[in-house]
């Protein structure tokens, strides 16, 4: 057993001397992950506590799980955890094909020119403030002064105060966040496009393919893994769905649909500096987003054997 | 009719014009190579046939059919490219079906399509493997499959074969002259290996910087080559080019090939040539290295010309010697003698007067006594 | 451990003795003869920290002899983010204080139970006439900010005043459209609806929004004609006091009745559509752009809109006026001046000098130091007449704000510490004094303020779990109502059932004992 051991050391010992550069240049990223990643972990058992910042987390009592139980019998955040699903579950559905579409739409245009301006334009949203994107979806769909109502009204239907309508809060949330990040995220599929050898379009436009053939037959099945792969991060943040946007866009009345598991912890962090239940909520959302990944890692592997890992 | 005829066809990148005025007759049935080094227009020349480049001035009819401002689908065409431009994502039944099932064409005439196609490449056992897991011979047979199911009228094939190595290259090529032997398709093939040119073409065409230097049968370009690029350009090792100045001795044209040697050599010019040529004029003296020998032979009207050898390279039954004269370098390719050590001590090279090609240093072009 | 405690006893007969030498050469104010540094951690408002170099600060250390220094850092720009990581770190300095947002009285007696702070009691009773005298002069302060074991924790920061808000209405419009002001809930009904429909603004468009707020908790203050309040405290949604009960405003009938009759003005159009979504800047909009009728804010800067727009807006005159009759013929003013700050300062379990501290802290609380903290440096910023500070001209007639001003120098700022309120009465406009004048002319009109109650761990831990789920159901319902997505009187019971549901009793129930312990049933 010892000798083993020995043996095994021993071969460490020596991949280090033969590869020390490889490990080197490892090193920083060991570090990080280790200081930044790993380390922080130790702060999970503050879900498992009755957590007082003075006390520490040594200090302070073991509870087991009642954190989690008090967030399991509050139906607050069982429907900001349903909201959480559906609204990410939604975005999933409509906000996922838009930047692919957006980069073969790109991919198709021939002008130079106008292709890199459109990009530009479709990219840039991205870079505007959420808390400004929020001013202006406001202003947008303000009842009174709002285009979109002006424009409802002069065709005869009656203003919709969007904001306020539980009913429309998905739509507005999904709609324009969309617009704000459907340019930036066809990026990706771009340059998976730009992947793809130019002589597959030629030899498929000899063998007489329209651009609608080659779009189907040949650039979505050779920029399939790239898909996939983005589909399984998207479905690892299932769960999450950051709170900056909707805090902007919510309201109480809109709470029923627009109350996600971020908001509220963000709530019920302000009330009471409750790290003990905020990190049992992270926990619980981080549990659940692990084994959804996983889950889409091994379909995919299986079906279409492109995986994450 | 011609199957595919190019007239005047000029290509031009903004002000850059890389293809000047190509006229070329392909007959029926008939298998053309253009050849030429990189970047001299024989690839551009043959996307301006399959309709992936615009023609920029001209003509070119396929079928008799001017196809100019026609898409390439519907040029009745098929195309092999030099990586395959196979689809990752299907396996080489679907490849090879690619073709017709864009065309929309039935399950059944597709699959029995590719079953044939298969047959004659000898791809039935892959048929449901990926390309990833396909040999480079192997890859390259599915891109031909994939043209033959569409039996065009024309097959343009690009490079196909300079992926391979040269094993599998020499192997390639045999099959596709057997294809082409069995299909009878006329076929326009690009390549930049005069041996491939050589051993698959009905006819050359031999371009450079955008032009169609000569066009012919491969033994008339080889024997007759009407310049010096030409000439260069085709035979293994190509041929040597010295230059020259042409002075009368004795009533015949005498070539004093130019160096800083005291003793400077000196070629008799073939007697047909003495009216071709000005004493003073600038010449380009070209000798084969096959037609260069180191023993007096049967031929009757042979020079000696003094020479020193640099290198000399076995290749088994035949040698290379690297050598100079007058300090022009030189190649002479020689039967190796039992000693090839012998071949290091070699003073002079002996030359058949009536092999000798000249050129015109100036313009490049053949000298000959019909001129 | 005992030889710790007993150099700290040692420390303090020192300090007494110095104290006793020191009081023979500067009769009021100096606490030590030789200079003592004294640590501090102060973040506040999320973008200032405590500093010695205040020239308000600088007059301290010479009056008292003690410095401060700050540890906070300004690298934060979150002072309840800085606040919770001094405390995460254990190394406390010998003053703990700021103002973050939520507040830091929880903060203080949460910590000072377990340890962090000391008790200040004994400390007051024997070192700190000024507080003493304060607290004994007002109970309530004491009460309110009193720990569940009793002790005191922390100095508060106390505002004095009581009027904070009132109802404003363009009274020119009133005047334009021949309506006197409102008296009660109908004539207000009769005003916003001519608002509404009469074009006062005279532009040809029904564009007026009789009435406007800029923040939720004044978003439904109309509830009030109907009895109902919002609040018990200038905390949005907070709990009151009913004859010595916990109530929550938002469960009781008159509630019931206010919300629906708010949602069926909100149908009329009475109330703005977009009451909810307007944000901060409403009253510009509203004013500046000559729509907004009426709302509920601040006196001092909603006064400042009548001068402020003269020009812009021909005519305008958008004042004060006392708060109309509700439907029982009472007459009430829901909202006034928080009693106490949850602001202010602790002294840290490793503070060594807490008899020095204390007095530092009660010297704040003397007169000498109540002026100091709330009009600046003699001579500077203002000067004595008749016994009393005045501003001087140059401070008045500053383009940047007094209170601006102030906070510059060290003034007004959240320590701990009694604000005056003719320091601010002095440059307040004559429309806004006149105001509160009317105000306070008017007996009863202020209600009770709920100050708050300490829980001890058990009792927080029960609020903790519930509370914050059912404000979020609390606020949620009253928007669907307002916007008439729901019926108030439908699903009233459902929605009792469902506070009920969510723990009220219980949240009720723990606040009631903890109010009870504090504040003495009676």
């Amino acid at each position: 057993m010892t000798s083993r051991m020995t043996h095994y050391l021993k071969g460490i010992g020596e991949d280090l001397r033969r590869d020390w550069q490889l490990y080197l240049l490892a090193l920083p990223m060991i570090v990080w992950f280790l200081l930044f990643l790993y380390k922080p972990m130790e702060g999970l058992q503050i879900a498992f506590k009755d957590f007082s910042p003075f006390r520490g987390i040594a200090g302070s009592p073991w509870v087991g799980l009642e954190n989690f139980r008090t967030l399991l019998e509050d139906q607050i955040f069982i429907r900001a955890f349903i909201n959480t699903i559906t609204i990410s579950g939604l975005g999933l559905i409509f906000a996922f094909p838009v930047p692919i579409i957006l980069a073969l739409m790109f991919n198709e245009l021939q002008n130079e020119f106008g292709r890199r301006f459109s990009q530009t334009i479709v990219y840039l949203p991205h870079f505007i403030s959420v808390v400004i994107v929020a001013g202006i979806v406001i202003n947008l769909l303000s009842p009174t002064t709002g285009v979109i109502n002006l424009i409802l009204s002069s065709l005869g239907f009656e203003p919709v105060y969007f904001l306020t309508q539980p009913e429309w809060f998905r739509s507005v949330f999904i709609g324009s966040n969309i617009w704000k990040e459907a340019g930036f995220e066809s990026i990706v599929y771009l340059a998976a496009i730009a992947g793809v050898s130019p002589t597959l379009y030629e030899s498929a436009r000899v063998d007489g393919a329209s651009r609608w053939q080659m779009i189907w037959r040949i650039t979505l099945p050779c920029i399939l893994p790239t898909i996939i792969i983005m589909l399984i991060i998207r479905i690892g943040n299932l769960v999450e769905v950051g709170f900056e946007y909707i805090i902007l866009l919510y309201q109480p009345a809109t709470y029923s649909t627009a109350d996600v598991v971020s908001t509220y912890v963000y709530r019920t962090g302000l009330q009471g500096t409750q790290y003990d239940l905020a990190t049992a909520a992270g926990l619980f959302n981080a549990v659940i987003a692990f084994a959804l990944v996983f889950t889409a890692n091994r379909i995919s592997r299986k079906v279409s054997s492109t995986s994450l890992w | 009719m011609s199957a595919v005829e190019l007239n005047d066809v000029v290509k031009r990148y903004g002000a850059l014009e890389v293809v000047h005025s190509i006229d070329l007759s392909v007959v029926q049935g008939e298998f053309v190579v253009l050849v030429g080094p990189s970047g001299c227009g024989k690839s551009t020349t043959l996307r301006m046939v399959a309709g992936l480049e615009d023609i920029s001035g001209g003509t070119i009819s396929i079928g008799g059919r001017v196809v100019n401002r026609m898409a390439p689908k519907d040029r009745d065409v098929a195309m092999v490219f030099q990586n395959y431009a196979l689809y990752p994502h299907l396996n080489v039944a679907e490849n090879i079906a690619f073709g017709l099932r864009v065309r929309g064409e039935k399950n059944a005439v597709v699959e029995a399509a590719v079953s044939e196609a298969a047959t004659i490449l000898d791809l039935t056992p892959y048929l449901k493997r990926k390309p990833a897991d396909l040999s480079g011979g192997q890859r390259q047979r599915v891109a031909m499959g994939r043209a033959i199911v569409r039996k065009p009228r024309v097959f343009l094939f690009d490079e196909p074969l300079s992926n391979l190595d040269a094993k599998l290259r020499t192997q390639m090529r045999a099959e596709i002259r057997r294809l082409h032997n069995r299909m009878g398709v006329t076929s326009i093939y690009v390549t930049h290996d005069q041996v491939e040119a050589m051993t698959l073409a009905d006819r050359i065409v031999v371009m450079n910087s955008g032009r169609v230097e000569q066009v012919g049968s491969p033994m008339e370009l080889f024997l007759n080559p009407a310049n010096a690029f030409v000439a260069s350009f085709l035979g293994s090792p190509p041929m040597n080019l010295l230059k020259a100045t042409v002075t009368a001795a004795n009533g015949a044209a005498v070539a004093r090939i130019d160096g800083t040697d005291d003793n400077p050599a000196q070629l008799t010019l073939p007697a047909w040539s003495a009216a071709a040529l000005d004493a003073g004029q600038r010449i380009l003296v070209g000798l084969r290295p096959e037609h260069l020998e180191i023993e007096t032979g049967t031929v009757a009207d042979v020079q000696n010309i003094p020479t020193t050898v640099d290198l000399v390279e076995p290749l088994g039954s035949e040698a290379l010697l690297h050598c100079r004269i007058a300090g022009q370098p030189v190649v002479a390719k020689v039967d190796t003698p039992s000693d090839v050590q012998k071949l290091a001590e070699v003073r002079q090279l002996l030359m058949p007067t009536d092999r000798l090609h000249i050129f015109d240093l100036e313009t490049g072009r053949a000298v000959n006594g019909r001129s | 451990m005992r030889h710790f405690r007993k150099s700290l006893t040692l420390l303090a007969t020192c300090a007494f003795l110095q104290v006793g030498t020191a009081h023979a050469q500067d009769a009021s104010t100096k606490i030590v003869a030789n200079p003592l540094e004294l640590t501090i951690h102060f973040h506040f408002r999320d973008k200032y920290v405590y500093t010695e170099n205040w020239p308000v600060e600088k007059k301290a250390a010479e009056w008292t002899g003690i410095h401060v220094k700050n540890v906070a850092s300004l690298a934060t720009s979150n002072s309840r983010d800085a606040f919770n990581l001094l405390m995460a770190s254990g190394n406390l300095p010998d003053i703990v204080g700021g103002d973050v947002t939520g507040g830091l009285k929880d903060d203080f007696i949460r910590y000072g139970m377990e340890g962090a702070f000391q008790p200040l009691d004994d400390l007051i009773a024997e070192h700190a006439p000024n507080l003493k005298k304060f607290f004994d002069e007002h109970p309530v302060v004491r009460q309110t900010i009193s720990a569940p074991d009793g002790h005191i924790y922390f100095i508060p920061y106390v505002p004095e005043g009581e009027y904070s808000r009132a109802w404003f209405i363009r009274k020119d419009w009133l005047e334009k459209l021949g309506l006197k002001e409102p008296g009660n809930v109908d004539e207000l009904y009769t005003v916003l609806k001519a608002f509404r429909e009469k074009d006062p603004n005279g532009n040809g468009k029904k564009d007026e929004v009789p009435y406007f707020a800029r923040e939720p908790i004044e978003a439904v203050r109309l509830i009030n004609m109907w009895d109902a309040r919002v609040s018990g405290s200038e905390r949005y949604g907070d709990f009151m006091v009913e004859n010595g009960k916990i109530v929550h405003p938002w469960t009781t009938p008159n509630y019931k009745t206010g919300i629906s009759k708010v949602a069926q003005w909100f149908k009329e159009g009475l109330i703005d559509t977009e009451i909810f979504t307007r944000g901060a800047r409403d009253r510009e909009y509203m004013l500046g752009n000559n729509i907004g009728g009426m709302t509920h804010d601040w006196f001092a800067s909603t006064s400042n809109y009548t001068e402020a727009l003269k020009d812009s807006v021909p005519g305008i005159n958008f004042a004060p006026m006392l708060p109309p009759k509700t439907v029982s013929g009472k007459r009430f003013e829901d909202s006034r001046r928080a009693t106490v700050q949850p602001a202010g300062w602790a002294i840290s379990y490793s503070n060594k000098h807490p008899v020095e501290t204390i007095k530092y802290f009660d010297f704040w609380f003397s007169e000498k130091g109540r002026i100091l903290s709330n009009w600046g440096i003699e001579g500077v910023n203002y000067d004595m007449k008749d016994g009393k500070p005045l501003y001087k001209d140059s401070v008045l007639h500053n383009p940047k704000p007094v209170n601006a001003q102030m906070w510059e120098i060290g003034a007004g700022v959240p320590r701990g510490y009694w604000a005056s309120y003719p320091s601010e009465e002095q440059w307040t406009n004559k429309m806004a004094l006149d105001g509160i004048a009317m105000y306070k002319k008017e007996p009863g009109l202020l209600q009770p303020e709920f100050t708050g109650v300490s829980m001890d761990a058990k009792e927080r831990a029960t609020y903790d779990k519930y509370w914050p789920s059912l404000l979020t159901y609390m606020t949620e319902m009253q928007q669907t109502w307002v916007l008439g997505a729901q019926d108030v009187a439908a699903s009233w019971d459902a929605y009792q059932a469902r506070l009920e549901q969510l723990g009220l009793s219980k949240v009720i129930k723990v606040m009631q004992t903890a109010y009870d312990r504090q504040y003495g049933k009676n």
